[in-house]
């Protein structure tokens, strides 16, 4: 029991290590937000989500903060014009978490942006946001 | 045109094989019978029925040499196929299933053939020629899931399975009087019976239609995440590589060249994928062509009317005018392609043919013969 006491506090101490991370995010976002740019704004976010643990805080704080920019984003061409394909699979994961939550405002956005992504990454990419049980956001 | 004939055989025809010569072909109508049509001027009889499962068949495979047939079903039973005179004897091979018989392959030497299954193992069926009886020895335990799809490797002890667990892993089969130690094989003819070379986890989705390239370099695999995986050096150290494509998952591959391979499934539409010089693998193009292109921003297909409703809520108000009603996509089959079969004859050195077999009931024959765009990777 004692070595699952330890995987546990290990769990622990790197989703600490993630949520300070995505804290040190947070102020970097809200500048670029601020000087306008929504679009660097998604890209940073997405660039250090964590799919990988499973601490619900981790994923919960990260939302907050792909929101806050996915919200910020008003030309959906513009978008995808700078976003490259890496960034794809990861976006569909966080669109349909923002379909989840039933809210009107997030769900029309995440529509908008949906239907673009789709034309772009194919129907694959829609496979690969809903197959994906082990990399959840 | 790479789809030179288009057979309509039944309403939906769950796997199919041809006989050595390719003159006839073995198919199961999504019951529990398999027939068995023969070219004849220009036309396809139906020449027999092979009946003795009790619930659908879902693997044939006929052995090229010995001409044998063996049928798996989700009755959790195989047969073995003899022809003698006119007639196609059976004789049962119990494979100690509590679950269904999912697929099956004859290994190269046709000396073995393996069954996957429901019940999370794989049955490896020998002849004892003592007992005039076919013996199962199962491989269990490492499967968490049910077993899609086997592959012998060339050597005929290696074998590839993948199942729903997501997971691609590699067994040695070697039987004892069965197989012999041979010493070109190295390292690989010492593993004792159920021994696992190597276990792949690259996909976090179901995992289906495993295939060895032809000369056993190469294993491919396709997970239900339009995903299709390559792997290099099946060992201790696999180099593997994931490419990710943008329509419906596949359900199993076919190696035409150890450069080149194509996918079938969801898509109904054959896909070809190919390595470059520096050994990267990536999608080249669809094979049959598609008649109705992609009208402007509309997505042509039979998802038009949900995606529309998807979307239209979003816009309320909008006009859902450009939205076409559900439809085939225009390709030569008309719904998932489950099956794909190399036609080429043994001894042949241009491997261009095969056939292809799906939920649609047709059978498709393709060639990549007048391709130019993919030559270089034949």
């Amino acid at each position: 029991m004692a070595g699952r006491g330890e995987t546990v506090k290990e769990e622990n101490a790197e989703a600490e290590a993630i949520i300070t991370r995505i804290e040190h995010k947070s102020r970097k976002i809200e500048s670029l937000l601020k000087q306008g740019r929504p679009v660097e704004a998604l890209k940073t976010v997405l660039e250090g989500s964590p799919p990988k643990t499973r601490d619900e805080r981790c994923k919960s704080a990260n939302w907050i903060l792909v929101h806050r920019a996915l919200m910020a984003i008003k030309d959906v061409d513009a978008l995808f014009s700078a976003l490259d394909p890496e960034y794809y699979d990861i976006l569909m994961k966080y669109l349909y978490r923002g379909l989840s939550t039933g809210d009107r405002p997030t769900c029309d956005q995440c529509l908008r942006i949906h239907e673009k992504l789709t034309e772009k990454a194919g129907m694959g990419c829609i496979l690969r946001s809903l197959a994906d049980t082990v990399n959840t956001v | 045109m790479a789809a030179v004939e288009v057979h309509q055989f039944a309403q939906c025809i769950t796997c199919h094989a041809w006989s050595a010569d390719r003159s006839m072909i073995a198919l199961c109508p999504n019951n529990n019978e398999v027939h068995i049509y023969r070219l004849s001027q220009d036309k396809w009889e139906k020449v027999h029925v092979l009946q003795k499962h009790d619930q659908i068949v879902c693997g044939i495979d006929w052995s090229a040499r010995s001409n044998r047939i063996v049928t798996a079903s989700h009755d959790r039973n195989s047969y073995v196929w003899n022809q003698e005179g006119s007639e196609w004897v059976p004789t049962l091979v119990i494979l100690r299933l509590n679950r269904a018989a999912l697929c099956v392959q004859w290994s190269p030497k046709e000396n073995k053939f393996a069954v996957g299954s429901g019940a999370k193992t794989v049955c490896i069926c020998y002849y004892e020629q003592d007992n005039n009886w076919w013996v199962s020895k199962l491989i269990r335990k490492r499967h968490d899931s049910s077993v899609t799809s086997v592959a012998w490797h060339p050597n005929n002890i290696l074998l590839a399975t993948t199942s729903t667990d997501g997971k691609c892993r590699v067994f040695s089969t070697f039987i004892k009087g069965v197989d012999t130690r041979d010493s070109k094989a190295g390292s690989v003819s010492d593993s004792k019976f159920g021994e696992q070379i190597v276990q792949l986890d690259l996909s976090f989705s179901w995992a289906f239609g495993v295939k060895w390239s032809p000369s056993g370099n190469t294993l491919a695999y396709v997970g239900h995440n339009s995903m299709i995986y390559f792997v290099d050096d099946v060992g201790p150290s696999p180099l593997a590589q994931n490419v990710a494509f943008r329509d419906l998952p596949l359900r199993d591959v076919l190696f035409v060249s150890e450069k080149m391979v194509i996918g079938v499934g969801f898509d109904c539409n054959p896909m070809v994928f190919a390595a470059d010089e520096r050994g990267i693998w990536s999608f080249i193009r669809f094979l049959g062509e598609r008649k109705s292109t992609l009208s402007g921003s509309r997505y042509s297909s039979q998802f038009s009317e949900a995606f529309g409703k998807f979307y239209g809520q979003s816009k309320s108000g909008a006009s859902n005018d450009g939205i076409e009603p559900s439809r085939s996509r225009g390709g030569i089959h008309e719904n998932c392609i489950s099956c794909i079969m190399s036609l080429t004859e043994s001894g042949s050195s241009r491997k261009t043919r095969f056939s292809t077999s799906g939920l649609d009931g047709k059978v498709v024959v393709w060639d990549l013969e007048n391709q130019e765009d993919l030559s270089g990777y034949l």
